[in-house]
């Protein structure tokens, strides 16, 4: 099949599923007793209705760019990089822990220090559960699960611990940091240039990476056949640990572009699950890298929309989380019953 | 049963695998069904059995059509397959898998069923043990037991003497016949070896490129068989290119090696390789050989003795030393250990031959499809390949600097053409002094390639003989653990 082919069949089924999962929303809007049509528009207009709101999509769509990206090398190889959340959080405390000696503040240069902390704790969370893996023999999915859960039990005891504002430990998080070490956003916008320029590099990296690249070739060798990449000398442990690495860096830097243009400290929620969503972003994208950017948009609006539920209808904002895990739920769906009717007509 | 195939038609796409196939198949009688790969057997068979319905055309039992055919009915009706590779649960007791999907009955009485059947044929399964730790021959006795608990009136056996010792194949033959004649079951034996149809059969059917071209009485003409097999062109017993004579010293020793395998150790190997020797493994499958062949790639461990390439000890390094040092291994099951499913020709070009020093010293992808004559395109996955294609795109990504190979089954599951094909391009690589290793379950393939023969009973290596010093049922007396030993 040609590329334009494969690539307007992914386009084909998302339809499909966003189709389906519309309906099923629906369904539930009707029962709970909310006029879906208003509350659609509720949400949408609550995420791109105006200026600083799109201002405030976009902030929302850097972290999960970044996030999506970074898992498309993690699933090049087969790998289930569901530690990305504790990658984030560890990116997040790196970032914190880098930029605490300086609270009267200090040069843009320690802000880039920052970032780059951020990616070497992000790197070294995922590098732990890459060799769990390869030399421990322990599955990604559950080495990763586990490191999610230390990861915030170490972001509480900081900011309740050692890390504790002076007089009043709260869920509210570490002591802001000093202006000069915030990111600073577009006037009158909480999102900042650098992010966005941040997240674009990272996805046309991942590209390149992925696309000309011998070394993303082997990844996808390693996740193809790991034995036969084996035979072909292609060091699987160590691709698989270099993608884990790699990963974690980039969900690093999200997680310290949180904390440096975001929120400006150290909170419990800092990965605001954003390594999840970026999860079920790549699987509703079928793992193709330009049809992420889109779909992070479209989680985004529905996250930052969702804002507004509760304000204006009383309904709960968990309902962007529900579309979203619907519209995945309806892609595997859409890829199953393709399946089996290809099976049926094959039989016939 | 009698079963009726009338006109029957299948076609996967443009591809026609069974075109118009008239047979009636009467109770009591063993038929042989040959033919070679793509020819339509297991298309056909896999219709009897429910697995796909003819595209046009009538399957009958009894004189009763049979319609909307499935797996779980064709069995209600009994037909039964016993698959090449047994269906069973490893993880199960062997009583636990025999009494899956059949009659329902608490454990004594599956015991006592179990126990009057084997005795029956006497097949010896203690009931209490791992089905992974049965042989592969033992695996196909409880199946058919299994399947003769639910009371199968057709039985077919998909090559069923692959990977099972000699008694087992005399036991299995025994049963095949007290159940046509006693029972007056229906059993169809697909296979490719002649001998066997020859031995078992009295009937055989031949199919060619989907079409019935024969159905004979025993006995047969084994020319007139391969004729008709293979059509006149291939002419049956075309020569293989004359083997060259290995060259001087011995650039690969082995001294006292112990290896260490997943399952099992292989203890105490010696041995001596010139450059350009070709030794053939023979023995029963797990009987060792494939773990003297990963040794020597170096991806089994050796415990013991020594491993010496070009006066170089190699024993502990990793596998990528030996694959530097121009060692390369070929496993038996290409798509699931050789090559990418989805990748394209293209790709695994450029994963074999890595760009070193600026220009690449080896084959190109475009030179490399046309040499080994692959039938796709740069773009073409290896999962589209045909088994042929597979194996000749393997050969391809052998480096040109390959010292010593080393292959598991190199002509399994190919037909006589694509197999000779397969042949040419190794004996051209012995003639340029790559040495070469290689195991098969044909002990005709076997005899006719190599200059030495290693033999492998029990995972120990019993026997290292000359070519002209041992005849192919002396193989067979040797592999099984009777004659002789060295």
């Amino acid at each position: 099949m040609s590329y334009a082919a494969r690539f307007s069949l992914s386009l084909g089924r998302l339809a499909a599923a966003v189709f389906l999962s519309l309906v099923f929303t629906t369904l539930l809007l009707l029962v709970s007793g909310a006029p879906p049509l208003h509350t659609f528009a509720i949400l949408f207009a609550g995420g791109i209705g105006s200026v600083a709101k799109l201002g405030q999509t976009i902030a929302v769509w850097i972290p999960l760019v970044l996030c999506s990206s970074a898992l498309l090398l993690t699933f090049a190889p087969g790998l289930w990089n569901i530690g990305i959340e504790g990658q984030i959080i560890l990116g997040a405390i790196f970032a914190t822990g880098f930029l605490r000696p300086f609270p009267a503040g200090a040069s843009p240069l320690v802000l880039a220090g920052a970032l780059i902390a951020g990616m070497i704790g992000g790197a070294f969370w995922a590098y732990i559960a890459g060799v769990l893996r390869t030399w421990g023999r322990v599955h990604e999915i559950f080495g990763g699960l586990g490191l999610n859960f230390v990861a915030l039990g170490l972001t509480l005891w900081l900011i309740f611990g050692p890390w504790r504002r002076p007089g009043v430990a709260s869920m509210s998080g570490t002591e802001p940091l000093h202006p000069s070490l915030w990111l600073k956003g577009i006037k009158g916008f909480s999102l900042s240039p650098v992010s966005l320029v941040l997240a674009l590099l990272a996805i046309f990296l991942v590209i390149y990476l992925l696309r000309s690249t011998r070394w993303g070739l082997s990844l996808k060798a390693v996740g193809q056949n790991p034995e036969a990449a084996l035979l072909y000398g292609l060091k699987p442990n160590k691709r698989i640990v270099e993608a884990m690495a790699l990963c974690g860096a980039l969900a690093g830097l999200a997680g310290a572009l949180q904390v440096v243009g975001v929120y400006h400290r150290l909170l419990p929620a800092i990965s605001s699950n954003y390594g999840y969503t970026a999860l079920l972003v790549t699987m509703l994208a079928s793992f193709r890298p330009n049809l992420i950017p889109p779909i992070c948009f479209f989680f985004a609006v529905l996250n930052v929309g969702s804002i507004q539920l509760p304000l204006q209808l009383k309904l709960d904002s968990s309902l962007s989380g529900v579309i979203q895990g619907v519209l995945v739920l309806s892609i595997f769906l859409v890829h199953g019953l393709e399946e089996r009717w290809q099976l049926l007509r094959r039989q016939k | 049963m009698r079963v009726e195939f009338q006109d029957i038609h299948k076609d996967y796409g443009r591809v026609r695998a069974n075109v118009g196939i008239n047979l009636v198949l009467e109770p009591g009688r063993i038929y042989g069904l040959l033919g070679e790969n793509g020819a339509g057997k297991s298309t056909l068979m896999r219709m009897l059995a429910g697995h796909t319905q003819p595209s046009r055309g009538r399957v009958l039992f009894n004189g009763k059509n049979a319609e909307g055919l499935n797996p779980s009915r064709a069995l209600a009706m009994g037909v039964g397959m016993l698959y090449q590779d047994p269906m069973d649960f490893p993880a199960l007791d062997v009583w636990e898998n025999f009494r899956l999907g059949g009659t329902k009955r608490d454990k004594k009485r599956t015991l006592s069923r179990l126990q009057e059947l084997g005795e029956r044929f006497h097949f010896r399964l203690s009931p209490q043990e791992k089905v992974s730790e049965l042989t592969v021959g033992e695996r196909q006795q409880l199946e058919l037991l299994r399947l003769l608990d639910l009371g199968v009136k057709v039985l077919i056996l998909d090559e069923p003497t692959t990977g099972i010792s000699v008694t087992q194949k005399e036991m299995l033959f025994t049963t095949m016949r007290q159940l046509a004649r006693d029972k007056g079951r229906t059993i169809i034996f697909v296979s490719h070896k002649l001998t066997e149809v020859e031995e078992l059969c009295q009937e055989v059917i031949v199919l060619r490129q989907g079409r019935l071209v024969a159905k004979l009485q025993s006995p047969f003409q084994s020319d007139e068989l391969l004729k008709l097999m293979f059509g006149d062109e291939h002419g049956g017993t075309a020569e293989c290119p004359e083997r060259s004579q290995p060259g001087e010293g011995e650039f690969i020793q082995l001294e006292d090696v112990q290896l260490l395998g997943d399952k099992y150790i292989l203890p105490d190997i010696s041995l001596q390789i010139r450059p350009g020797e070709i030794l053939g493994l023979a023995g029963l499958e797990g009987s060792g050989q494939e773990l003297l062949l990963r040794g020597l790639a170096g991806l089994a461990r050796a415990a013991k003795g020594r491993i010496i390439f070009d006066g170089e000890e190699f024993q502990g390094r990793p596998y990528l030393k030996f694959r530097q040092a121009g060692i390369h291994f070929l496993p038996a099951a290409r798509l699931e250990h050789g090559l990418f499913p989805d990748l394209s020709l293209n790709e695994h070009f450029h994963l074999a031959f890595p760009p070193r020093n600026g220009g690449r010293d080896n084959l190109l992808p475009e030179e490399g499809i046309r040499k080994f004559s692959i039938q796709g395109q740069l773009t073409t996955s290896a999962r589209a390949l045909s088994g042929g294609n597979q194996q000749r795109l393997l050969l391809a990504l052998i480096p040109a600097q390959t010292k010593l190979l080393l292959l598991e089954h190199p002509t399994r599951g190919l037909d006589h053409g694509a197999g000779q094909q397969v042949w040419n391009h190794l004996l051209g690589r012995c003639r340029q002094n790559t040495a070469l290793l290689f195991s098969s379950a044909d002990l005709d393939e076997i005899k006719a390639h190599s200059h030495r023969v290693l033999i492998f009973y029990n995972r120990q290596l019993v026997a290292d003989l000359p070519n002209h010093a041992i005849s192919v049922e002396e193989m067979g007396r040797l592999m099984a653990g009777q004659g002789r030993a060295v």
